[in-house]
């Protein structure tokens, strides 16, 4: 086998770019994953749900039926009723919505916070940094959920109030990942043999830092979004969530809790669903990490 | 005596952290509309109290004006409201005026300090052993098992664990395990279980790939080569090399374990502080709320600093 | 020869990588005896590290050992159970790695770790074995073993570190010492130093060292005989001095030639050209052949094999003679 010389490297890999071989890798290694792909499919019947589901759902969710209440599973109401006539399937529809919008402007809300500061940090290094970096410390001992808890109590059960509830304490995982890249680009091997063999810098950002700081990222918003979703359910069951008419999966489940006994389906299919959803987008996460950043020999 | 010289540093630090956080949170609140030293607030949240007592619910809001200076300016009020937390005078609760917090949180705190720590120690007993044994039967379906089940036990939160379990074992088979209340032993089970089962998972996980990963270094090699037997191996420089590398990552999950009280003792009605801590935030009981979460934070840091110590104990390397 | 110590007998060894396999070892057949040093030498990717790995039980996952024999004091290693391998190794044959910063195990004292050697053959009870530790580290030259015993790994400069290595090889009194490239991690002063050592212990204790180095000049000084692989095979074995004055394959002389001999100031270095390569089929012809200045086309259609040129002097080349005679 004739071994490359270095001079007709260069264009090889001109020619190869267009392949745009790291996402081209990573896809295959997520798609290999059965878990991962079953999980995106989930999520992205998820998000479809939360779209249309309202023009969707069978009933209106903010009317009861009450010549229906405590109805068990049946055609016309495949997910049953609870207490108030309250069809199900629609509430579960729309939870599915209220909790998305919930969780991923919440995961913005974090993640935009978190790439402002870390940005700061990483590139202007000094006072900054280390303030930075003290904070990201702090609010990474203590889970966001008391934070979030105590701005509720500040902002109000709102869809916005709660975004920024969740939101805002959940910079600093994004911090943390946004400062380190930088750096990590800034003083990298990579990058110095790269400018010695006289790439140009478009070049050096575009085929080795660019792969990487979004690999990374998208892994990190993967995880974030479950996590903000686990936050808002949490809060709801405390009470502390969005309060109803709108119906949310806390809700849900903290009502089922106490009508368990006659009416289990209440905490079936909410429990079910939610549970499932959570998985899905941990599964994704979880393959979208092996796809990134392989590890785990095989 | 190191180790003691760095508990105390610790320790030292969380105080200030704290009243860091304290000063900065009074502020937040002082500046916001909700904040809970607000009169109209406070009145809001009293208003039942107004119509059915009014003698009393002005005994209770010249109370509060006076416990908290309300009148007095800003620092004045920092330096006192800090000031009854440290020395635990965390003041009357709103929904019940004669009653002080401290009462009402005496019972409640041990009872969350053993869910959580109970749910550490069976997460560490479980999940260790099931670690090993993925790392050392790797690739086998006894590995795809464990891997599968932890990354589902680390999905679902535990409240909603809590919940499938309440169905279980309230509806499907009842009976066997109790899923409400607090006498005996048996109550703790479920509530512990729940609790355990996302750590149980990370834990596994982490000690499968750091021992994988340990088992490759050099200084194993060296071990076989003087003749040590598997077990041994396997034990001595394999797992004990292993678990910083997985106290890294496990220790700030617990965190999360103690968090997870407040839902799995409201579901499973237990009388801890989670179930406190929720009748006062839906009750707009600020102080009470405010003080549960100051504890619960607390106990946070005290799980964290426990973590590094163990941390430093195990590896000789780490500097205290 | 008295019976061998240690005799491997056409050991062939592969390695399975994703692709395609490498044939790491390929017919190689050698013997040490009781006090004897042996040096294998070769370029990395020879071979020599893998011939003595895999015939203690050593070898990586991935590898297999295709055939052959390792016999150990006329027992075959390669067809014991892992249980007898395991008191075998340590007791028997002690083994020093390359490395010395990775090869100890960090969370554990050092004076357990040379401790551990002895408890685990049973070789001496709990307070023996610690007299015997202390007494190991102060012949290995570590000051004030008492209250080093207690130290980690960590707290050891590099040479220090290898020679509590050493101290745990031979803690059980082996036969017969292995040592993969024991100085090629250390500065060379300190390479000096404990070549020293291992020449000091070697004419203590009488024992057999065999020394698997990629360092020309380390070997010819401390070993009795050489022998040079190359290619996953032998090409030459001889006496050490014999091996110096009349080298008879062409990879030896290429070795001799490139290696600064200290007074020779005007001496051009002559490199060997080339690059060793990594084999991943059925070896046809001699391995060097592609690099070696003697080839014919004989050389690449028929691999030679390993004969008796002279007296305790093997090679494995179709020119042997050739190469002798331009060596005077």
């Amino acid at each position: 086998m004739a071994s490359t010389v270095a001079a007709t490297q260069g264009s090889v890999a001109v020619r190869k770019k267009n392949r745009n071989r790291p996402f081209v890798q990573g896809w295959r290694r997520f798609s290999r994953n059965r878990l991962a792909v079953a999980g995106l499919a989930w999520v992205a019947l998820f998000f479809i749900a939360g779209i249309i589901g309202p023009w969707v759902a069978p009933y209106d969710y903010r009317f009861g039926d009450f010549l229906a209440i405590n109805q068990g599973p049946s055609w016309h109401h495949i997910f049953g009723t609870d207490n108030v006539g309250h069809d199900m399937f629609s509430q579960i529809l729309f939870s599915i919505r209220s909790a998305l919008v919930v969780a991923v402007g919440a995961t913005l809300v974090s993640f935009v916070i978190g790439i402002v500061l870390g940005l700061w940090a990483g590139l202007t290094g000094g006072i900054a940094d280390a303030v930075i970096m003290r904070g990201v410390d702090f609010m990474m001992t203590l889970p966001g959920f008391l934070f979030a808890l105590i701005l509720v109590v500040l902002l109000g059960r709102g869809y916005w109030s709660l975004i920024l509830a969740i939101g805002i304490p959940g910079w600093a995982g994004y911090a943390r990942l946004i400062r380190s890249l930088v750096l990590g680009m800034r003083n990298g091997e990579m990058v110095e043999a790269a400018t010695a063999l006289g790439a140009s810098r478009a070049h050096i950002a575009r085929r080795y830092m660019l792969p990487n700081v979004i690999g990374s990222m998208a892994v990190s918003l993967a995880f974030g979004i479950p996590g903000d979703l686990a936050q808002i359910a949490g809060l709801s069951i405390f009470g502390m969530g969005l309060q109803p008419p709108i119906p949310s999966f806390g809700n849900m489940l903290a009502q089922a809790g106490d009508n368990i006994l006659g009416f289990p389906w209440l905490l079936y299919f909410p429990a079910g669903i939610f549970a499932i959803t959570l998985l899905s987008f941990l599964f994704v996460a979880d393959g979208l990490q092996e796809a990134f950043h392989p590890k785990g020999g095989r | 005596m190191a180790v003691a010289k760095f508990v105390v540093k610790r320790f030292v630090q969380i105080v200030i952290t704290l009243i860091l956080v304290m000063t900065v949170s009074y502020i937040l609140m002082y500046y916001s509309p909700g904040g809970f030293m607000h009169t109209t607030v406070m009145a809001t949240a009293l208003a039942p109290l107004q119509s059915q007592n009014p003698v009393l619910y002005q005994q209770v809001m010249d109370q509060f004006q006076s416990r908290y200076g309300l009148n007095l300016p800003l620092w004045q009020q920092i330096v006192k409201y800090v000031w009854h937390t440290l020395t635990f005078d965390f003041g009357n609760s709103m929904q019940n005026p004669s009653l002080t917090i401290m009462s009402q949180l005496k019972q409640t705190l041990p009872v969350s300090a053993l869910l959580a720590f109970g749910s550490v120690v069976l997460s560490v007993v479980v999940g260790v052993p099931l670690g090993i044994t993925a790392a050392l039967k790797r690739n086998t379906w006894i590995d795809y098992v464990v891997g599968t089940v932890s990354l589902a036990g680390q999905a679902i939160p535990s409240f909603v664990l809590a919940v499938l379990m309440v169905l279980l074992f309230g509806v499907v088979f009842p009976g066997i395990l109790p899923i409400a209340g607090w006498g005996s032993w048996k109550d703790a089970v479920l509530p512990v279980v729940c609790l355990s089962a996302a750590n149980i998972g990370v834990v596994a996980r982490y000690m499968r790939g750091s021992l994988i990963e340990t088992l490759r270094h050099d200084y194993i090699r060296t071990a076989k080569a003087k003749g040590v037997k598997y077990w041994p191996l396997i034990l001595r420089h394999g797992v004990k090399n292993s678990l910083t590398a997985m106290i890294t990552v496990v220790g700030p999950q617990f965190a999360f374990t103690v968090m997870g009280t407040i839902w799995v003792e409201q579901i499973f009605g237990i009388p801890g502080l989670g179930k406190v801590m929720q009748t006062a935030f839906t009750s707009f009981d600020y102080p009470l709320a405010i003080t549960s979460v100051f504890l619960l934070g607390s106990m946070i840091m005290i799980m964290n600093l426990l973590v590094d110590i163990l941390y430093a104990l195990i590896d000789p390397r780490v500097k205290l | 020869m008295s019976e061998p110590l240690l005799a491997i007998d056409n050991l062939h060894v592969r390695f399975s990588r994703s692709e395609d396999e490498v044939y790491a070892v390929n017919g190689v057949s050698f013997a040490i005896g009781e006090n004897e040093t042996l040096g294998i030498v070769g370029e990395s990717g020879s071979g020599k590290s893998v011939t003595l790995m895999s015939s203690i039980g050593l070898l990586r996952e991935n590898g297999k050992i295709t055939a052959g024999t390792a016999k150990f004091r006329g027992r075959d290693l390669l067809r014991l159970r892992p249980k007898q391998l395991e008191d075998i190794r340590g007791r028997d044959i002690g083994v020093i790695f390359q490395d010395p910063m990775t090869s100890l195990n960090p969370v554990m004292r050092i004076g357990d770790q040379i401790m551990e050697a002895m408890l685990t053959h049973h070789y001496a009870g709990r307070k023996e074995a610690f007299e015997r530790t202390l007494q190991l580290l102060n012949e290995m030259g570590i000051p004030d073993p008492k209250s080093r015993f207690r130290n980690y790994p960590h707290e050891f400069s590099g040479g220090m570190r290898q020679r509590i290595m050493i101290a745990i090889a031979l803690a059980c009194e082996p036969q017969l010492l292995i040592a993969d490239e024991p100085t090629t991690a250390l500065d060379v002063t300190v390479q000096m130093q404990i070549l020293a050592l291992l020449q000091e212990l070697r004419d203590r204790r009488g024992m057999s060292v065999v020394m698997v180095t990629h360092d020309f000049g380390v070997a010819t000084n401390f070993c009795d005989r050489i022998i040079v692989m190359y290619g996953g095979r032998i090409m030459e074995a001889a006496r050490t001095d014999r091996f110096l004055r009349a080298t008879a394959h062409p990879y030896s002389l290429g070795l001799k030639r490139s290696i600064i001999e200290v007074g020779h100031k005007g001496k051009p270095i002559v490199p060997i050209p080339g690059a060793a390569r990594t084999l991943t089929g059925e070896p046809v012809g001699c391995p060097f052949a592609e690099r070696c200045s003697f080839a014919t086309e004989r050389c690449s259609a028929e691999a030679p094999a390993l004969r008796a040129f002279a007296e305790d002097h093997e090679v494995a080349c179709h020119h042997a003679e050739e190469v002798v005679s331009l060596a005077r």
